[in-house]
């Protein structure tokens, strides 16, 4: 999670941020080289590490689900592409310098780096902004954007609801609620909890309207600005992706 | 304070014209039928037992009864004139405002400036009056400045509470609704509350569903009593309603104030006051030592004496050292994915005692029964002794089973066969008085059945020496408190440990011979609940009052040194 002092990015209007990372996802998708790929790995964990305040070991965190889909397609490609040389290469050649190993490399290193764009995205922008900044510019209905409030909302209210549950269910049966829930108990909770999350939902449903959520004209509070530092994320990350770009230089030389 | 409602010949605020509303699948009327009319600028206190339609009635007045809850509704509703069902719910959000009494229904999941700005976004004012408005409510309600960026659900209950207070405040709308806005509130946090809706405004008419009245009936100019069947029974003054009704409103299980019930004590003494009293104070004005009749004063003693000791726990044999059931150590407590809330907690709690857990709204109360009781682990300390069981603030959090039995049933040990399974359903189903509603969906209950069954199914396995009841009379009618009280002294009586987390002082003071006060993220002070809720300091430091009737006792030491 970002710190509280991580507070440059979360500044900037998330519209922008997300297009940048927009870009930037589709330049990783495009562009099939482990140089590029590395390279926006540590300029995305070096933003969060030293400007975002992130500690290392969220970032860590973070890597693995990624780094472990990425390995998927690595192992993958090393078996399965049609051309795979890799009986040849346990036959005797050099593993590491077989065309399948280098497009697996690169397979893994995208996942990673595709991953950590969308991490810094998140990482870095306030929800709420989000919806508000969507509902702004994008013209995103209120209702549904209200609606994705409400469910923001309900996601911590139903981990806590849940806990609830498994208390109550632990206390009927005479132990104390164990740490992490067994299958049979993960299954057993999730119809209450539709069942919660209906009740809420209605609950919720009935108090926007009578807050006065119509579907006429109306003004956002706090809706995100376009300021200069907008404009100078976009070209440090122009640069940034450029720089990233330098190990294909290197790799035509 | 007000002492009559204002000219009638003005367009009421809020009108029901025969008004009868019948749920689906339901045989009888909730609500009616009905005529009640409320004048513009006048404060209504609506009152009645559970299920006497209450909060139906409210639900009818912007037509959320029934276009968006489903219900049949006959006769006509107005606000300020017009036929209600010419709009759709959202389209009277400018002349009410509704405040319920549960803050997740209020509240959409945005930050706390953006929850008090949303009525002002939906009806399109300009963002700087909005800002100015979000401050001003957020003033007016007294959330800290630093809470403005918090998101609303990392608040707890009563916090949230407050700040769905302030969204509802910020509509600045000519009719105020409440259903039970006190119900989860601290003390000072009700009381600002009450001054908030009665002072504010003076042509703001309220219509407002309360049973924490001590505070509140001074600023009320009319009272309507709801009978079971959902018509109105006595309407009137809160002095008449309050001394010619009384009778009527203890059969039906409604809520009185203690200057009402004092009153009743003077009365039988012989020595009632000449005018129907509104607070202790008035009450006792004409006894005053010094000025009254010392005759008078001789014959009321012994009844103050009588009606605050009823009110008054006293020391059981747990409370003196009895065996130590649970206890902490130097231990900090968090609640479930939360920060740290409480720090170097030192507390144990005894065979058969009561113990009060007393603090503000996020003091951690909550999250110190759930350590105490073994559920929740602690961040550091140490906790010894043996596992409690937890009632729940929200009593459908408990339930597991389809119905009343299934619930009880499902709480005894596995090894338990019929036939003494069934005995014991049934034993606890006397106990508990839930005897006919056997085959009920627990969800289909009230509030105090709901309540009745949660501690009913904790207490059917015997396996819980250690009890926690979290805000247990919170939403209860008088009758079902009254019933509830009678039954947490038994539970103690029989040997269990109870602590009893609450924010009513007179509960605390008439169950808890010993409380533990928490505040400034630790405990304040911990010592028998009649030395801590004199201590004035200390009840400003935690957010907390003195009971209803202090000044009573007050009175008496004075009478007493005459």
């Amino acid at each position: 999670m970002a710190s509280a002092s991580g507070g440059v990015l979360k500044t900037l209007n998330p519209l922008v941020k997300l297009g940048v990372c927009l870009v930037w996802l589709i330049a990783a998708m495009l562009v099939f080289n482990p140089g590029f790929q590395a390279a926006t790995i540590m300029a995305i964990v070096l933003v969060l590490i030293f400007v975002n305040r992130n500690s290392p070991a969220t970032i860590l965190a973070l890597i693995v689900p990624f780094a472990l889909f990425g390995f998927g397609m690595l192992t993958t490609n090393l078996l399965f592409r049609r051309d795979s040389p890799f009986a040849t290469v346990l036959a005797g050649e050099a593993l590491f310098a077989s065309a399948a190993f280098s497009a697996g490399v690169t397979l893994f290193l995208r996942s990673i780096a595709c991953g950590m764009i969308s991490a810094l995205f998140a990482l870095t922008t306030d929800p709420g902004a989000f919806v508000r900044a969507l509902m702004a510019y994008c013209r995103l209905p209120p209702r549904l954007g209200y609606a994705l409030f409400a469910a923001m909302q309900l996601v911590p209210d139903l981990a806590a609801e849940a806990e609830q549950m498994r208390l109550a269910r632990a206390m009927k049966s005479g132990r104390p609620r164990r740490a992490v829930p067994g299958p049979r108990e993960a299954v057993s909770l999730v119809i209450p909890l539709l069942a919660y999350a209906i009740r809420r939902a209605g609950r919720t449903a009935i108090a926007m309207e009578a807050r006065g959520l119509s579907p006429g004209p109306r003004t956002i509070a706090n809706v995100p600005r376009f300021t200069w530092r907008d404009g100078a994320i976009v070209v440090i990350a122009i640069g940034v992706t450029a720089l990233c770009g330098v190990p294909l230089l290197f790799g035509r030389a | 304070m007000r002492s009559a409602p204002p000219p009638p010949e003005r367009t009421p605020a809020a009108e029901w014209q025969q008004v009868e509303v019948r749920y689906p699948f339901s045989a009888r009327a909730a609500v009616g039928p009905l005529d009640l009319a409320i004048q513009p600028g006048e404060r209504v206190l609506l009152l009645g037992a559970s299920g006497s339609g209450k909060s139906t009635l409210l639900l009818t007045l912007t037509g959320l009864i029934p276009q968006s809850i489903p219900a049949a509704v006959t006769g006509r509703i107005n606000i300020f004139g017009a036929d209600t069902s010419s709009r759709a719910p959202w389209g009277w959000a400018r002349q009410v405002a509704h405040y319920f009494q549960d803050a997740d229904q209020t509240l959409c999941g945005m930050r706390v400036e953006d929850e008090i700005a949303f009525p002002l976004e939906n009806r399109a004012e300009p963002a700087c009056s909005m800002a100015a408005a979000v401050s001003s409510a957020m003033r007016e309600v007294g959330l800290p400045d630093a809470w403005r960026r918090r998101r609303s659900s990392t608040l707890s209950g009563g916090e949230r509470q407050l700040v769905a207070l302030a969204a509802t405040l910020a509509q600045d709308a000519p009719l105020f609704v409440t259903d039970e806005p006190t119900a989860h509130l601290a003390p000072a946090a009700s009381r600002r509350l009450h001054a908030l809706l009665t002072s504010r405004h003076p042509d703001r008419a309220i219509l407002i569903v309360d049973h924490r009245l001590d505070e509140l009936v001074e600023g009320i100019d009319r009272v309507v009593v709801l009978g079971n069947e959902g018509s109105i029974v006595a309407t009137g003054r809160p002095r008449d309603v309050f001394r010619d009704a009384r009778s009527l409103l203890a059969s039906l299980g409604v809520w009185s104030p203690v200057s009402s019930m004092l009153d009743a004590a003077l009365a039988d003494a012989g020595v009632a006051p000449p005018a129907a009293p509104l607070n202790v104070r008035e009450a006792l004005a004409h006894l005053e030592p010094g000025t009254g009749n010392p005759d008078s004063i001789r014959k009321a003693r012994p009844a103050v004496a009588a009606f605050l000791n009823s009110r008054t726990a006293r020391p059981a044999a747990g409370d003196s050292g009895g065996r130590v059931v649970a206890g902490l150590s130097k231990a900090d407590c968090a609640p479930f994915l939360g920060p740290t809330v409480l720090s170097g907690v030192d507390l144990e709690i005894h065979e058969g005692e009561l113990l009060g857990v007393l603090g503000a709204n996020g003091a951690g109360k909550s999250t110190l029964g759930a350590c105490l009781s073994g559920h929740s682990p602690l961040r550091g300390g140490r906790r010894y002794g043996q596992l409690g069981g937890i009632a729940f603030q929200r009593p459908e959090n408990q339930f597991t089973a389809g119905s009343v039995s299934e619930e009880i049933a499902s709480a005894l040990p596995r090894k338990t066969v019929d036939p003494e399974r069934e005995w014991r359903v049934a034993e606890a189903l006397a106990a508990w008085k839930l005897v006919g509603l056997e085959r009920r969906h627990p969800l289909a209950l009230s509030q105090g059945e709901q309540r009745r069954l949660a501690l009913a199914s904790l207490t059917a396995g015997d396996r819980w020496p250690l009890l926690v009841l979290d805000e247990p009379m919170a939403g209860l009618d008088a009758e079902g408190a009254a019933r509830l009280v009678e039954m947490i002294a038994a539970l103690a009586r029989k040997g269990r440990a109870v602590a009893l987390i609450t924010h009513d002082m007179d509960l605390a003071l008439r169950l808890c011979p010993r409380s533990v006060v928490l505040g400034e993220g630790r405990v304040l002070a911990e010592g028998p609940t009649i030395t801590l809720l004199r201590d004035r300091a200390l009840l400003d430091r935690a957010g907390l009052c003195e009971p209803s009737w202090a000044e009573a006792g007050r009175w008496l030491q004075r009478a007493a040194a005459c």
